[in-house]
């Protein structure tokens, strides 16, 4: 940690962290043994964890008490970006973000520590993810391909990389991850013919350790560019592989010009995170022509499969697929629809999806299941070990796709146009792939993540902007509050003073609900 | 060179040249002239990249969910923003789009971008995305037509020379197609009956699991905790949804060369 600046700002950081810390030790941002083994009141990466299974083990909000929920503060952003941040907190600190901004916020009181905005760039703003803590720095990515780092304490930046081409048509979203000493960096893209890759760079100096290409460079002859790898990837320790999910190729709508399975798009990758080399690649969808990024939560699980114990990776995938994976060799367990899906023929011997080359685009256009936002998308799924349930907030739809020689062979290179679709809370038995049950939330579609806890709630929201609480064992509502509008983020949790917080944005606010302190401490005034 | 600068100068170029409907976004006579104007259109450019390009596509000819604006019927009729502003401004929340809080200054950019890209696109049709009429002209309306009495049941509550009669005259091509499949913002009937036994109807307004709101025949709106009261709602809509799994793509294209014949 460093105390450059200001002795006031690290003495009154210093109490802060004191009493925050149970133990009564200088905190030191995020190191190793916390992302490993993140303690109770923390949330020091994306995920919550490396498994990105957005399970916790906290039990003092439970299906008997929920009822009791209240809101212990918001926190309003003031800007017109929709908050799709997910919040880490890291002593007693919560920082998410919008696009070119950052808020440095109290978790007790809602209340704001700091901000950073930075000037205007160029680029796309459709997001972004949150940031990524190693030690006292945070990383957050830029609209224009710029990663930053800044001094969590303040929020003032040390250094600016630029880790992709804006000029090219790249633009930058996600919340990086970090691995030992990796800062990884995904990329979007999908407007232009652009190539995919994952970088991963050097937390003190911003420099390339590595780079890893989902797809070759744009004009290589038959070759789909495109593979963006947009959301934050997750980690096992033990094998020592990073799992991430690469999207769409490109030309989006238009195949004819990249033959074949377009590897590695759409895919779901094991990479060594301290060198970039690919260990196994399993494909979602191959030749994808429906814009079905495969870059949904890879959800790590140790559990039993087929009588057996294994070390899996599951996916509720955009395309409308359920993977399960042998994680430690990409070997495919199973492959199943969790809500309509009409453009696959079969799966083949390794559990990919053979796509129906009819259901591509044409110019007169095809019925499809699901749209082009897919069954599910960014937000995160959530897996609760004590039912073994996979929750996901899914999408049924159905939409028309276009396609002509017209529309050329550069970026969407088509149309496509949703007819209808409504939002399911699934959940998914992940040994057979039924959905145990299933909780409507209203229509078009939510977009909310869910969180589970291990006292066997499910927090996640519906379309109408309610947050749910819901019975992770079948369902049914225990608790709700209406928010303004519908949350596109994925809820979080943690424990500060004796109290759990669960923390959800929706629109530009982000609000952390509590049990009320009679409950909690029956004795306290 | 980028293709974000090379769309930027053909943009500028055009709305220098053109004297379209994008001029009469200028409100002083001195701010009409082509350069300044031009600027306006960069910096719409500039705006539309960093907000609306996800979705519309960076030319604005459609993209992910959002369609081409350069055939939008909105945009055609749009004279000074009068249309497109409120749009960016309330958003279309039942079709995805969010509200944009944007200063006049860039709506009024925003505005000149798009109208210089429907220019464009009226100027050099052919290469863009989006759908033609004529695309759409593939099905078999004989076949169509069986579809429509028969397995399809839509004669169960459509008729040809009733609720359908003319409709080719007042949708065509991809709008009709969309229509045809799932009719939007259709007004669904709900019948709520009251604890002490009592039944009101009227149209519905809001719907979740915890409250129900319908407006009565004087437009009135009112509301209930989903379980205070008992209510049906009449949405014979859903028959559409029903039929998606089962429709094949022919199936489609011969209905809408069918539907198409109802002028």
């Amino acid at each position: 940690m460093r105390f450059v600046k200001s002795p006031l700002s690290f003495s009154v950081g210093a109490c802060v962290l004191a009493l925050v810390s149970p133990v009564l030790t200088l905190a030191q941002g995020v190191g190793p043994a916390t992302l490993l083994h993140p303690p109770p009141d923390s949330w020091p990466t994306y995920h919550g964890d490396y498994s990105g299974k957005r399970h916790s083990k906290l039990t003092q909000i439970t299906p008997a008490n929920v009822h009791n929920l209240g809101l212990a503060w918001a926190f309003q952003t003031g800007q017109t970006a929709t908050i799709k941040s997910s919040p880490l907190l890291v002593d007693g600190i919560l920082y998410f973000t919008v696009p070119e901004n950052i808020w440095a916020v109290d978790a007790r009181s809602g209340h704001l520590i700091w901000r950073y905005t930075n000037p205007p760039t160029k680029g796309d703003h459709i997001g972004n993810r949150g940031v990524g803590m190693y030690k006292d720095r945070l990383y957050f990515m830029l609209p224009d391909g710029h990663l930053l780092c800044l001094n969590a304490k303040d929020g003032t930046v040390r250094w600016s990389v630029e880790v992709a081409d804006q000029t090219k048509g790249y633009w930058t979203t996600m919340a990086p991850l970090v691995v030992g000493n990796h800062v990884i960096v995904g990329v979007s893209g999908d407007l232009d013919n652009l190539a995919g890759y994952l970088r991963s760079v050097d937390p003190d100096t911003g420099k390339t350790q590595w780079q890893w290409d989902s797809t070759p460079p744009p004009g290589t002859p038959n070759k789909a560019t495109g593979g963006m790898t947009w959301i934050t990837g997750t980690y096992d320790p033990k094998l020592n592989l990073i799992y991430w999910g690469t999207g769409n190729p490109t030309p989006v709508l238009n195949g004819t010009t990249r033959p074949g399975n377009n590897r590695y798009t759409c895919s779901i990758v094991a990479l060594n995170p301290d060198t970039g080399k690919l260990a196994w690649a399993f494909q979602a969808s191959p030749h994808d022509t429906h814009d079905w990024d495969a870059v949904e939560v890879p959800v790590l699980v140790d559990g039993v499969f087929g009588g057996r114990p294994h070390k899996m990776l599951m996916q509720a995938s955009r395309n409308g697929y359920f993977f399960v994976l042998d994680r430690t060799n990409g070997k495919n367990l199973l492959s199943i629809p969790y809500g309509p899906v009409n453009w696959a023929l079969r799966t083949d011997k390794q559990g990919q999806p053979v796509p129906n080359p009819k259901k591509a685009p044409a110019p007169d256009g095809v019925l499809i299941a699901p749209d082009e936002g897919g069954l599910t998308n960014y937000r995160s799924p959530s897996f609760d070990s004590r039912t073994g349930l996979f929750l996901v907030d899914a999408h049924p739809s159905y939409s028309l796709y276009f396609a002509k020689p017209a529309d050329g062979t550069y970026g969407w290179a088509g149309a496509d146009y949703g007819l209808w679709g409504k939002g399911v809370i699934e959940a998914i038995d992940y040994k057979t792939g039924k959905i145990r049950w299933s909780h409507d939330a209203g229509p078009h579609g939510s977009g909310a993540g869910v969180l589970t806890t291990d006292s066997g709630i499910a927090f996640t929201g519906d379309a109408m902007g309610n947050i749910l609480a819901l019975d992770t064992a079948n369902g049914k509502t225990l608790w709700h509050a209406g928010t303004g509008a519908p949350m596109q983020t994925s809820p979080m949790t943690y424990m500060l003073d004796g109290r759990q917080y669960v923390v959800s944005g929706s629109g530009t606010v982000m609000f952390a609900w509590v049990l009320p302190q009679t409950d909690v401490h029956p004795k306290a005034r | 060179m980028g293709k974000v600068q090379l769309l930027a100068l053909a943009a500028t170029f055009l709305a220098a040249v053109s004297y379209g409907r994008s001029q009469a976004i200028q409100t002083t006579p001195s701010s009409s002239s082509p350069g300044l104007q031009s600027q306006q259109v960069k910096k719409g450019a500039s705006l539309f990249q960093q907000n609306c390009a996800f979705c519309h596509g960076r030319d604005a000819a459609g993209g992910e969910t959002g369609p081409d604006l350069t055939r939008s019927r909105l945009v055609a009729q749009d004279f000074s923003g009068d249309k497109i502003s409120a749009v960016v401004r309330n958003g279309r929340p039942e079709k995805g789009m969010p509200p944009f809080t944007l200063s006049d200054t860039d709506i009024s950019d925003l505005v000149a971008f798009i109208h210089a890209r429907r220019m464009e696109a009226t100027l050099h049709p052919g290469g863009r995305r989006g759908v033609a009429v004529a695309d759409l002209q593939t099905g078999n309306a004989a076949a169509g037509k069986q579809y429509f009495q028969g397995a399809g049941g839509c004669s169960k509550c459509h008729s040809p020379t009733g609720d359908l009669a003319g409709i080719a005259s007042r949708y065509k091509g991809l709008r009709l197609e969309e229509r045809m499949l799932y009719p939007r913002g259709v007004k669904k009937r709900i019948t709520v009956t009251l604890p002490s036994g009592k039944k009101l109807t009227g149209t519905l307004a809001y719907l979740d699991e915890f409250t129900v709101g319908m407006r009565d025949s004087d437009g009135m709106y009112r509301s209930w905790p989903t379980r205070a009261v008992r209510y049906s709602i009449d949405s014979p809509v859903d028959a559409h949804v029903a039929l998606f799994p089962k429709y094949t793509d022919d199936d489609i294209h011969n209905l809408m060369a069918y539907i198409q014949t109802l002028k």
